[in-house]
């Protein structure tokens, strides 16, 4: 390309300058667009709805008026309390569930890892392979593993004398839960930290050994510190994963009556958009819950972040 | 240089997006275009084999077409659907209502007035407590098409075997419960399936509690009423002292009682008949069906669970030959023979319920024709029951707080309590006039 006067180069510079600026923009449009058609646009349209409400009049035999009502809905959201107990119900779940989950993740990847095991592909298949079953399906097998009348389990403690043993109890239901969750995410979880191993150097591995660390000292001091970041990865989606909880009770609801239909944040949105047609209501509860996951899930971003001194 | 491909780029892109989602729009507004032929209907409804009737409709008429659009039962999804197509202006012409969730509809303006087809007319062809769940004053908003009329569905064996009374009195249905329990500590009277709010309100609408009540232009909410509290009173007694179990209904462990004989009555609809016959083939010969107990001997009353009706939607094209067809459907006797051959269900038809396809001996039921028993009880079902526009939501409050009972918090009787406000503040924040208590 043939430059023609130092005027034109300098605007031609210019151009091309900020051609070169825009470039990231444009490779992430595809992105972008996506991200806002998909993302963005429901949650604003949810934000939206939330700010009307339906009325009726008299006997209501004509068509009812939607209404602008201001943050009527979202106050009204905020200050329920079974929204509010239902979040607390899955933070409980969560305190509890997630490190137990993250722990065992953790635990066979580790072994995976380090013993030169043979089925190793087998094993790892093994562990994986309940993600691979559907949420609605896997609370279906454990339903019929909790049932009292027909679970073995539950009839070997009968049998054994224990017999106000119910895994469907008030008081069980949420570990039982807790217990099909554990059982299905842990796999998937282990399949991200082991690959976080798989990219440690092995000098590492043979640096320590010269100078006498045993498996455990290498595990403890080697491994783990460079798989934090993909454990803090996991246990971020748990938590947002926690919060939305919803195939679990819905699944089991019809089986127990210990499950109300307002037993997790998502299953009481989503009965007052498809059982009681709230719509609107239904909106500001997915409002708040979208914050309080953002609330939750940058929290522990921060906190790790500040730990690991990033 | 570049910015002028981008945009060309851009250009095109949108383009193409206009032009697929133009055609995408046509092809959804073309469906029912029909300048000449036949006027095509569309009808949503989950009755197994109602083709039949359909297809015998399309043969005899040769103006209207009606396509079914087979749908999941309506608490399962498919209500949602209607009054979500109904908010957004394109509600199938015809579909399958409960009698429970009409008032639900037509606080929506969902429903076409049949009236000025000439629906009123068929008054007399149907059983009288049907006809009224339809109306509201002079409106007719459904054609009856099945009705729930309920019975106690009972072991005669275990009655036998534990030389218990078959009971005609609520009384003695409790003493039959205590006398059964010391018996067997492992059988129960009866399941008393805290979730299923259409179970319990069937006992309510039996002892006369009238829920909702329409006073001019506005609501009387009575959701503890003296006959309510009664019943409420007499199950919290049941659950106090264990003499019944409380698993939700139509579940596993629920199936499983009923065929193990755990169970040894069901206080249900007709229709359970079937759910017998299908769920615990083993028990053939059994079972047996007795009038309800009554609150005061000697009495006759009833109530009703279940049974569904015919609508026409508000966005139908061609009201006149949408009521047409669900008039048809509901009154022509080899439509209504083919429904409840096809489906089992029990028609609001007065003259089909004594039609020799229905009543007829049972073998299931050793024999016994457990129709007859219905036809009686069906024309003795209270008439002045009547639903509410916002069933939905009490049915929810409803199978929560129950639950909340059956696992240790409050009574059925508070719980009948905070359903009365919390029904009276649901709907005046609805903007419904109410008058509650």
């Amino acid at each position: 390309m043939m430059l023609g006067s130092k005027t034109t180069g300098s605007f031609r510079l210019k151009a091309g300058k900020i051609w070169i600026k825009s470039i990231p923009y444009v490779f992430i449009m595809p992105f972008g667009i996506l991200f806002l058609l998909f993302f963005i646009a429901p949650i604003m349209y949810a934000f939206y709805s939330s700010l009307f409400v339906v009325k009726h009049s008299g006997l209501g035999l004509s068509a009812p008026v939607t209404v602008f009502n201001g943050l009527f809905n979202l106050n009204q959201a905020f200050h329920d309390p079974l929204f509010y107990q239902s979040l607390g119900r899955m933070l409980l779940f969560g305190v509890v569930q997630v490190p137990i989950m993250l722990g065992l993740a953790l635990f066979f990847a580790l072994l995976l890892d380090s013993v030169t095991i043979r089925l190793k592909n087998l094993f790892r298949m093994a562990f994986f392979v309940p993600y691979a079953i559907p949420g609605v399906i896997a609370a279906l097998l454990w339903g019929y593993l909790y049932n009292p009348q027909l679970s073995p389990i539950v009839q070997f403690f009968h049998a054994i004398g224990w017999k106000s043993f119910d895994f469907l109890s008030q008081h069980a239901v949420l570990w039982s839960m807790a217990n099909i969750v554990t059982w299905e995410w842990t796999g998937y979880n282990m399949i991200i930290i082991y690959s976080a191993l798989q990219a440690i150097p092995h000098e590492l591995y043979e640096a320590a050994k010269i100078d006498g660390s045993n498996g455990f000292n290498i595990a403890r001091y080697i491994k783990i510190p460079l798989v934090a970041p993909a454990i803090v990865l996991s246990g971020l989606f748990s938590i947002i994963g926690t919060l939305q909880i919803f195939n679990e009770p819905s699944t089991l609801q019809y089986i127990t009556n210990s499950i109300t239909s307002s037993y997790t944040p998502n299953l009481y949105a989503y009965t007052a958009a498809f059982v009681t047609n709230q719509y609107n209501y239904a909106a500001a509860l997915a409002v708040l819950l979208a914050i309080a996951t953002f609330i939750f899930s940058f929290g522990l971003l921060r906190i790790t972040t500040r730990q690991t001194g990033e | 240089m570049a910015k002028p491909t981008r945009s060309r780029w851009f250009t095109k892109l949108a383009l193409a997006t206009i032009a697929i989602l133009s055609i995408a729009l046509q092809a959804c507004g073309s469906s029912s275009q029909s300048s000449s032929g036949p006027v095509n209907l569309t009808f949503w409804s989950w009755v197994p084999n109602i083709q039949k009737s359909v297809d015998l409709f399309n043969s005899t008429h040769s103006n209207i077409h009606v396509t079914l659009n087979s749908v999941t039962a309506g608490n399962n999804g498919t209500y949602a659907k209607m009054l979500t197509a109904l908010k957004a202006g394109n509600a199938p012409d015809l579909g399958q209502i409960e009698y429970q969730f009409l008032p639900t509809f037509e606080s929506v303006g969902g429903l076409v007035d049949l009236s000025q087809y000439g629906a009123s007319s068929l008054q007399s062809d149907f059983v009288p407590w049907t006809w009224k769940q339809v109306t509201v004053g002079n409106a007719v908003y459904a054609i009856p098409q099945d009705s729930g009329p309920e019975a106690m569905f009972y072991r005669k064996d275990l009655f036998t075997k534990y030389n218990l009374p078959v009971p005609t009195t609520w009384a003695q249905f409790q003493q039959d419960a205590v006398a059964l329990h010391t018996a067997d500590p492992s059988a129960y009277i009866t399941d008393f399936p805290p979730k299923d709010a259409g179970w319990f309100i069937g006992l309510i609408w039996q002892a006369g509690g009238r829920w909702f009540r329409i006073n001019g232009q506005s609501w009387n909410i009575n959701v503890n009423d003296t006959a309510s509290m009664q019943v409420a009173s007499y199950w919290q007694n049941m659950l106090s002292n264990n003499l019944v179990k409380t698993d939700p209904d139509f579940s596993t462990a629920w199936y499983n009682d009923l065929q193990t004989g755990t169970v040894a009555t069901w206080l249900t609809a007709v229709w359970g008949a079937n759910t017998i016959m299908s769920n615990a083939p083993s028990t053939s010969g059994d079972w047996a069906v007795a009038p309800m107990p009554q609150w005061t001997a000697g009495q006759q009353v009833y109530g009703n669970w279940g049974g569904s009706t015919t609508v026409v939607f508000k966005d139908s094209k061609y009201p006149q030959q949408a009521a047409e067809f669900a008039q048809w459907l509901n009154t022509n006797s080899q439509s209504v023979q083919d429904m409840v051959q096809g489906a089992q269900l029990y028609p609001a038809l007065q003259s089909a319920l004594s039609s020799s396809y229905i009543n007829q001996p049972s073998a299931f039921y050793g024999n016994q024709n457990i129709y007859q028993v219905f036809q009686t009880i069906s024309g003795n079902v209270d008439v002045n029951f009547q639903w509410g526009p916002t069933m939905n939501q009490v049915f929810q409050d409803m199978s929560d707080s129950f639950s909340n009972v059956t696992n240790g918090q409050g009574t059925l009787n508070s719980a009948l309590n905070s359903l009365q406000s919390s029904t009276v503040t649901y709907m005046q924040q609805q903007g419904f006039s109410v008058n509650g208590g």
